[in-house]
């Protein structure tokens, strides 16, 4: 029998705020269908999925090949810069897939930034026709393929990285040669790590909806935002994103499966670090200049254009009130880690001492927001608070609640919560699972209450890893682009927000600053919490 | 309530199905004993121990210490208002505080008790002193162990739990750190009760000792007694390394008995329990009671021989296929192979014959 407690019924609680999204999509589907869904039906949905299909085979092609192979490089060889490689190839992170997308426009467009330098260089011609133009699908591909590729180069570098060098000895004794003991031995091991990070590409590449919707490609997620914004048909956007959740719960299922997998690759004892092979010469050119192309494309490339377009148009720094998006982005960071790392604390706290499988189950589900695109929990969102305000309104005979959720800061903190309570519970389970059951009971046993072991003993040792979860949902949080799009309050602006509202007004130029600082943060946190990142556990 | 210090009455511990330990009943009469449980692995040794903690309910039955009840099946003294502190086996130090800092931790609660503790009297004691400023990742497991105990000894309890304390402690530092332990505990008159599965380090730390077999307690004893005359077979058979022979009872009127075995011929001694002559029963036979003699005309074959440092063990077979184990001093010079035939001191005398 579960103990029907505090803890059960706050764990409940936020199961059924987790669950929110996905129940309002869930019943959009089966209610009635609007003309718009039908003619949809019979005109863009199919275009929808396709071009998402395409946009998502695309990306896992390139971001299997650029990750796997940048992890084998910087894994066993040792050349120029390796060690640097090793980490710096994580900076792409910090350039979500909006930025890359408004540089690969501001360089290769008309008169951009690639014409300036051949002008500079060669003096004045005619150089537009010269400048490749990448289509809209395209550039899509390569802006989310250079932001998600760190995904599968962190898993695999870990998988690389905490392969016993044993087993390679093992296969070298037994006769196998150096390209047999990578094909057959090496990868074969990383296969489970391998596919957790493109389950995780995936994900996100389906969930993207800055970049495509940047491009004007028409896909599972622009279409759920247009038939919000430009029909206001929610429920159409809920059926939509229903479509789109099948395809996400599939992918994460299998993320989970491979997850499990790669747990059988973790280091054990006698555990003996790859000796990595020393290549000098033309044979270090290969990677070395591999994994700088990948370093320069990904990261200096979208940063350099930020740099040189900030400049180049100082007038923004007037125009745009910096300082405020510093502090409002500030105000939903630290609002939004206070309740997540609060909450988090304290269901994990509830888990541990009351031990019910029932709350384990809760606690279980509450972390599967992490999975919802930011466009379908905004959307499902307004739908739900709408219905709600609506019913209130006519049992209570009061006005609307809806502002109360809907533009507001308390709707995008809650949207933030599900969509990232899992980031933050998992990260202190992790933690607090290093803590041993019988250290409680020996301070139990010293005469400590549950409140003060809680304080003296748990929250010390958590300590670090709760300044690191803040640092990774600070990172979330300044990149997050759909969700506070829509359910921002009227003219509070983030980075993300700010950028994407000038460039999708064309004024690129413009986008560029609050870019640049929304990269240059990205990158201070990206860089506080290296070390975890490149963990083999994370 | 209890007369005694400490009392388990008709107590039924449950861990799982497997692990439980039904009707035990066991005193500690005055303040300052120390007693062991002795037991096989996995038997609900430390089950009892984190029940009278109050780290579990007990199923039935009661508990009381100082006069007060502390557990029955509708009453549970919370594990922090007890005052009973528990050395576990595993590692439990808190591994954010540095082991100097662990062990201050147990300080909290010895302040204004009956015995002054310096906390440096038992670092030294425990041979803690060189890994004070280290954090508990970086000790050893017998280390650990050190510091745990000395963290539970420091809080100054009114009974002190200690869950196989030395299971990880180096061999060499093992007998030494006993007899710290042991003098300690006397010094503060510190309550004690020691799970153990070595029935070695029973004997020499507890006044008294209760044997745990198939979920009960068997026997509960002081040391001489539960070895040298066990209550039932099976407590026999888990301390000795032993066999049981068939003899009859000869004789049980004067002063030393005399039982009968078909190849050893007469064997005397004093009956542990007593039997009417002719009783058909079973001897307990250990390794030290029979005395090698070549001279000896009752000689037996040698079917396997053991070197154990300062002894070898000889199995030897008899004419009706018992096979029984003799020690003998490895100085020694009669060295006997296997198949070759080792002579038995007769007539043989045992001091205290356990029949069943």
């Amino acid at each position: 029998m579960p103990r029907y407690n505090i803890w059960f019924f706050s764990s409940l609680v936020i199961a059924l705020i987790v669950a929110l999204p996905i129940i309002t999509v869930f019943f959009s589907f089966f209610s009635e269908t609007s003309n718009y869904f039908n003619v949809l039906k019979n005109t863009f949905l199919f275009e929808y999925i396709n071009n998402s299909l395409i946009i998502l085979i695309s990306v896992l092609i390139i971001t299997f090949f650029v990750g796997v192979a940048s992890a084998y490089f910087v894994s066993f060889y040792d050349f120029p810069f390796s060690n640097f490689f090793s980490w710096a190839l994580i900076l792409a992170f910090a350039i979500p897939g909006y930025i890359f997308a408004f540089s690969i426009i501001a360089f290769f467009e008309n008169y951009g930034t690639a014409y300036t330098i051949l002008t500079n260089l060669f003096g004045e011609h005619n150089y537009n026709p010269l400048i490749p133009k990448f289509d809209s699908l395209i550039g899509s591909i390569i802006a989310i393929s250079f932001s998600l590729f760190p995904y599968v180069f962190v898993l695999t570098r870990s998988s690389f990285l905490y392969q016993s060098n044993n087993y390679i000895e093992v296969g070298q004794n037994l006769g196998l040669s150096e390209k047999e003991t990578f094909y057959k031995i090496i990868l074969p091991s990383a296969r489970p790590a391998i596919i957790a990070g493109l389950a995780l590409v995936a994900m996100e590449c389906l969930s993207d909806f800055g970049t495509v919707s940047f491009f004007s490609v028409n896909t599972l997620t622009t279409g759920i935002y247009n038939s919000w914004l430009s029909f206001d048909d929610l429920n159409t956007a809920n059926q939509i994103s229903f479509i789109l959740l099948l395809f996400i719960l599939l992918l994460f299922s299998f993320e989970i499966y491979s997850r499990r997998e790669a747990r059988y690759h973790q280091p054990s004892r006698g555990f003996k670090p790859i000796n990595k092979i020393k290549l000098t010469g033309k044979k270090s050119l290969i990677p070395f200049m591999f994994c700088f192309l990948i370093f320069f494309v990904s990261f200096v490339f979208p940063v350099s254009q930020m740099i040189f377009w900030t400049f180049k148009f100082p007038k923004y720094f007037q125009d745009i009130d910096i300082l405020k998006i510093n502090l409002n982005t500030l105000y939903l960071v630290g609002l939004a880690s206070l309740c997540l790392v609060a909450t988090s604390l304290l269901i994990n706290y509830g888990s541990r001492i009351s031990k019910s499988k029932i709350l384990n189950y809760l606690t279980n589900f509450s972390i599967s927001g992490y999975a919802i695109p930011g466009v379908i929990l905004a959307v499902a969102f307004i739908t739900f608070f709408s219905n709600l305000s609506d019913l209130i309104t006519n049992f209570f005979n009061v006005g609307s609640t809806k502002h109360l959720f809907i533009g507001s800061i308390s709707g995008l903190i809650l949207a933030y919560f599900v969509r990232f309570f899992s980031l933050s519970f998992n990260g202190i389970k992790s933690s607090y699972e290093k803590i041993n059951n019988s250290i409680d009971e020996s301070a139990y046993l010293l005469g400590y209450s549950k409140v003060r072991t809680f304080s003296k003993i748990h929250v010390p040792y958590l300590k670090n890893n709760i300044i690191l979860i803040i640092v990774l949902i600070s990172l979330e949080i300044i990149k997050e682009l759909p969700i506070t799009m829509i359910l921002r309050p009227f003219n509070f602006e983030t980075f993300a927000t700010q950028a994407y509202v000038y460039a999708s007004q064309d004024l690129l130029e413009a986008a560029a600053l609050p870019s640049l600082f929304l990269i240059g943060w990205a990158t201070i946190l990206i860089l506080f919490s290296s070390k975890y990142i490149l963990s083999p556990k994370n | 309530m209890s007369k005694n210090f400490f009392e388990i009455r008709n107590g039924y511990f449950v861990a799982s199905e497997k692990n439980k330990v039904n009707n035990v009943n066991l005193a500690i009469e005055k303040q300052g004993d120390v007693v062991s449980l002795l037991g096989p692995s996995g038997v609900g040794k430390t089950t009892i121990l984190r029940t009278i903690a109050g780290l579990q309910k007990i199923n039935s039955g009661e508990i009381f210490l100082k006069n007060k009840i502390i557990s029955s099946e509708n009453f549970h003294l919370e594990p922090e208002k007890r005052n009973i502190a528990l050395s576990f086996q595993d590692n439990s130090l808190f591994p954010n505080y540095k082991v100097i800092d662990n062990i201050n931790f147990g300080k909290k609660r010895s302040k204004g008790n009956r015995f002054e503790i310096k906390a440096n009297d038992i670092i030294k004691l425990l041979h803690i002193e060189p890994i004070l400023e280290k954090y508990p990742h970086q000790i050893s497991a017998g280390e650990a162990q050190r510091v745990s105990l000395a963290r539970s000894i420091m809080s100054n309890p009114d009974l002190l739990l200690l869950d196989e304390p030395f299971s990880n402690i180096d061999q060499n530092l093992k007998d030494e750190i006993q007899y710290s332990v042991k003098n300690l505990l006397k010094k503060m008159s510190l309550t004690t009760i020691l799970v153990t599965h070595d029935s070695f380090e029973a004997f020499s730390l507890a006044d008294k000792c209760g044997i745990i077999l198939n979920q009960e307690l068997k026997q509960f004893d002081v040391p001489y007694s539960v070895h040298h005359e066990p209550n039932s077979i099976e407590v026999a058979k888990f301390l000795n390394r032993g066999v049981f022979v068939d003899v009859e009872v000869i004789e049980t009127d004067c002063a030393v008995h005399s039982l009968k075995h078909s190849v050893l011929g007469e064997i005397r001694g004093k009956l542990v329990n007593n039997f009417p002559a002719g009783s058909k029963v079973k001897l307990l036979l250990q390794p030290e009671d029979l005395i090698h003699d070549d001279q000896s005309k009752l000689k037996l074959e040698v079917i396997d021989k053991k070197f154990r440092g300062t002894n070898f063990i000889y199995t030897l077979k008899t004419s009706s296929d018992e096979k029984i184990p003799v020690f003998v001093h490895s100085h020694h010079i009669h060295q006997h192979e296997k198949s070759e035939k080792f002579g038995i001191k007769t007539p043989i005398f045992i001091d205290h014959l356990v029949c069943f």
